[in-house]
């Protein structure tokens, strides 16, 4: 079977390579044999790609350690289920793995427009199979292929990382794969439309659930990394700005801009040609958030030189596709020009476009922090990380301007805004917001950025819980419904405009829960069993912890375990019992000689905020392994963290609005082609 | 041995399936949907959009009368504009266009022109409109629809 797979990843690149040339010439002549063979050639290649993922599945589950990426990421314990999402585990499976969604997205849509569109779809194909050609180069010839053999076979791999053993782990990376590899298809669209000359507005009708459905993974994946962080790394956080974290954050910014314009081009038929420059832009970052996690370009240099195959062959297809799309969108310059333009700053239009340059910014910013490294060695010859702090005092203005919009956008007079609209939908949110802010000052708080960052969002959420109610109420006075009914028409009659807000109060939640990171508790105690600690909240709250005793299990190999110290503890809130809490330290057999042990944390979430314990260190590590009973005193350190589950909260929220803006409304269905004009831009409660 | 039998078999599974198009003559289709937007029409559909829009922001309570009828007789004059450049270039085209689109734009510029007086307010509104803008009560052509 992995023989198979190996073959199959050999021919599928011929077939992709075949694929990308009748599309393009079966777009350039209107053959429709060669742009059919073309269509059918992505089936093939998804196919094809299929059978070399299940080679590399079945490698893992018959534990074929003579292939290199199986004894890497692999070893005779692992469990089942680690063995089969070992195809992602690491760089190269997960490479394989990345073409493999890409091809199940590219026939996706292909099949889903095999009967319209027509127009669109020779050069659509020949885009996709030149991404897939492109992965499949990478996957033969960058010295990345997961079917490499090892010279002899070892009689066991050597295990998966312990701290990818976990559960958000596991689903954390294919949910950002599915993000970036389904922005393919709106990409291979906005090409084709270049191609085409088909350059109104109707590519990103095509496309805007694509675009959507990218936005959501993306989103969640983030997210997610997020969670896997902050419960297994152990520090306490969820973000670093991580050249990583920053890879996956680039194109969801990006894609967050592309989202905003497209209303406009829509709308007021502006900004074509930058809303085609965001789709290829933000195309390329998904390729760069590749690039940087598979070259290994900025946590170290050694990594380069190893995979200076890889790197360079990337940096050669992104060179390849900012050229094209630059050559392109100027060929086509002159059919991309604005059927209007802005008439004042104050207005819908020109809160759109701040937005966008704001997401711009801040992508820029966060691509400079994350390349610093490279362009410090460039020319100074050191490379130089800037840490944090510089993401931050350049993100956080950025985030805040954001948040206002989010509120400001929806309801400022598209055109031109006058005082009387102005004050007519301000009056009573900045209020709010001041009240807020005020009430949070008068309680204590007293940090400047996370109150302004409240007293925003509270300005922020008035406005889209008047929207709801005004539309609601016109709704219900019009039609004469109920208000609960009123409420859900108005919603489904509209989908995008109002899922749209939904996603806004996600946003919302999780700046006010990043914000609360500034009330965060750390300290650390010297405990032997039986001691109590106690710890005050920023909310009031007093916590109390007793060590309850530290029990180490010597595990001796089994599931990959040398040792593993449990420290239980009972944790009561203002005198209220909450029960037990337990925080580890492990030490796995998988783990480099001399690494130090690996933490597990033990968290307590409520509402408002979380308690957060981590074992940091044993008094006598050497005793307590080799089982001397006495040895139990330890240094547990305990963090308060307000408002992160708000974080998850908040995703859920925007992951929603996101689904319902997304649903296919019955009303469209039955328009479908009758009408080309979106619901979104159809006033909810006059339209029907 | 099965090895080389299930690639050869893979391979040649493939390669029929992609081929069979071009050997055996078989046709995507290629055609244009007749959807694409000229100029014209696409100023028309963002003039008469933008009109719902305010429509849409007064009846919300997002715009006070003033701003909105002074927003809405400047974007009423631009839709007129739009749609009568549309028709001119329609003319000049000489296309056959259908008639239901001929009927729809002569309702909707008629609507433009005349407008529907409510019988609650007394305001204006375009011909066609369900609902009264200014008052939100319902308008005699409702029934007919």
């Amino acid at each position: 079977m992995t023989l198979l797979g190996e073959f199959a990843l050999w021919i599928s690149l011929p077939v992709a390579l075949w694929g990308m040339v009748l599309g393009f010439a079966g777009g350039r002549t209107q053959r429709g044999d060669l742009v059919l063979s073309a269509e059918r050639s992505i089936y093939a290649v998804f196919g094809l790609l299929a059978i070399a993922s299940a080679g590399i599945v079945a490698a893992f589950l018959g534990d074929r350690f003579e292939y290199w990426y199986v004894a890497n990421y692999a070893n005779r314990e692992l469990e089942l289920f680690y063995k089969i999402t070992g195809l992602w585990a690491g760089q190269r499976g997960s490479l394989l793995f990345w073409a493999l969604l890409l091809g199940f997205f590219s026939s996706i849509a292909v099949f889903t427009n095999r009967k319209k569109n027509r127009e669109f779809m020779p050069y659509v194909a020949a885009v996709l199979q030149t991404v897939l050609a492109f992965f499949i180069v990478v996957l033969l010839f960058a010295e990345v292929n997961p079917f490499q053999r090892l010279d002899f076979t070892p009689a066991n791999g050597r295990g998966l990382n312990p701290q990818l053993q976990n559960y958000w782990m596991v689903i954390h990376p294919p949910t950002l794969y599915l993000g970036f590899t389904s922005f393919t298809i709106p990409f291979a669209f906005a090409v084709s439309a270049l191609l085409a000359g088909r350059l109104d507005a109707r590519w990103i009708q095509l496309t805007r659930r694509w675009i959507l459905t990218s936005w959501l993974f993306l989103s969640i994946g983030i997210v997610m990394g997020m969670r896997w962080a902050y419960l297994e790394l152990g520090w306490g956080g969820y973000w670093f700005w991580d050249p990583v974290e920053n890879a996956s954050l680039l194109p969801w910014l990006t894609a967050t801009a592309f989202l905003h314009s497209i209303q406009i081009q829509e709308n007021r038929g502006m900004l074509k040609v930058w809303n085609m420059s965001l789709v290829l832009l933000t195309f390329l970052l998904t390729l760069f958030a590749t690039f940087l996690t598979r070259a290994g370009l900025i946590e170290s240099v050694h990594s380069f030189a190893e995979n200076i195959t890889i790197a360079m062959i990337f940096l050669g297809f992104m060179g390849a596709v900012l050229a094209a799309s630059v050559v392109l969108i100027l060929y086509r310059l002159p059919q991309l020009q604005s059927e209007n333009q802005i008439e004042s700053f104050v207005s819908r239009e020109s809160a759109f476009l701040f937005n966008n340059l704001m997401l711009v910014g801040a992508a820029f910013s966060v691509m400079f922090g994350t390349m610093f490294p490279l362009i410090s060695e460039a020319i100074t010859g050191t490379e130089i990380s800037v840490g944090p702090a510089f993401f931050q005092r350049v993100n956080f203005p950025i985030g805040l301007v954001l948040l206002a919009l989010v509120g400001i956008g929806p309801v400022i007079a598209w055109r031109r805004a006058t005082r009387k609209n102005l004050q007519r939908n301000f009056a009573t949110p900045v209020v709010m917001g001041l009240v807020v802010a005020a009430a949070l000052w008068s309680s204590g708080a007293r940090h400047a950025l996370a109150l302004t960052t409240w007293g925003i969002g509270a300005f922020v959420l008035t406005i889209i819980v008047t929207e709801f109610w005004k539309g609601t109420r016109a709704r219900a006075r019009i039609e004469g419904e109920g208000y609960v009914l009123a409420l859900f028409h108005l919603v489904t009659r509209n989908r995008r405009r109002w899922g749209g807000y939904i996603v806004h109060v996600g946003m919302v939640m999780l700046f006010m829960a990043f914000a609360g990171a500034a009330y965060n508790v750390d300290e650390r105690f010297f405990m032997e069993p039986g001691d109590v600690v106690e710890v005050a909240s920023p909310m009031g709250h007093t916590y109390e912890l007793r060590h309850d005793g530290l029990s180490v299990n010597l595990a001796n190999g089994q599931r990959n375990l040398l040792w593993q110290a449990i420290v239980t503890v009972s944790v009561s809130k203002d005198g209220e019992p909450q029960g037990l809490l337990t925080t580890e330290k492990r030490q796995y057999t998988t783990q480099d000689a001399g690494s130090p042990p690996m933490t597990e944390v033990g968290v307590k979430s409520y509402p408002l905020e979380d308690l957060y314990l981590i074992l940091s260190e044993l008094e006598d590590l050497p005793a307590a392994v080799s089982a001397d009973s006495d040895a139990q005193g330890l240094y547990l350190q305990v963090l308060v963290k307000p408002l992160v589950g708000w974080i998850w909260f908040g995703c859920l929220i925007l992951a929603a609005g996101t689904v319902v803006a997304l649903w296919p409304s019955a009303d469209r269905q039955r328009r479908a082609s009758a009408d080309s004009v979106e619901p979104a831009a159809e006033p909810a409660v006059v339209a029907d | 041995m099965t090895l080389y039998v299930g690639v050869a078999l893979v391979a040649a599974a493939v390669l029929l399936f992609i081929m069979q198009p071009v050997v055996r003559g078989l046709h995507a289709s290629l055609e244009r949907e007749d959807d694409e937007l000229t100029e014209t029409e696409a100023r028309k559909r963002v003039a008469l959009l933008a009109l719902r829009d305010v429509e849409y922001d007064f009846l919300a309570g997002k715009l006070d009368e003033q701003d909105y009828r002074s927003l809405k007789s400047e974007l009423t004059a631009e839709a007129l504009a739009a749609l009568e450049a549309d028709e001119a270039a329609r003319a000049s085209d000489g296309a056959s266009s259908d008639p239901d689109v001929e009927e729809e734009i002569a309702r909707i510029r008629d609507g433009l022109r005349s407008g529907v007086v409510c019988d609650d307010c007394g305001f204006t509104n375009e011909k066609g409109s369900r609902f009264c803008s200014a008052c939100g009560h319902a308008l005699a052509d409702r029934v007919a629809r």
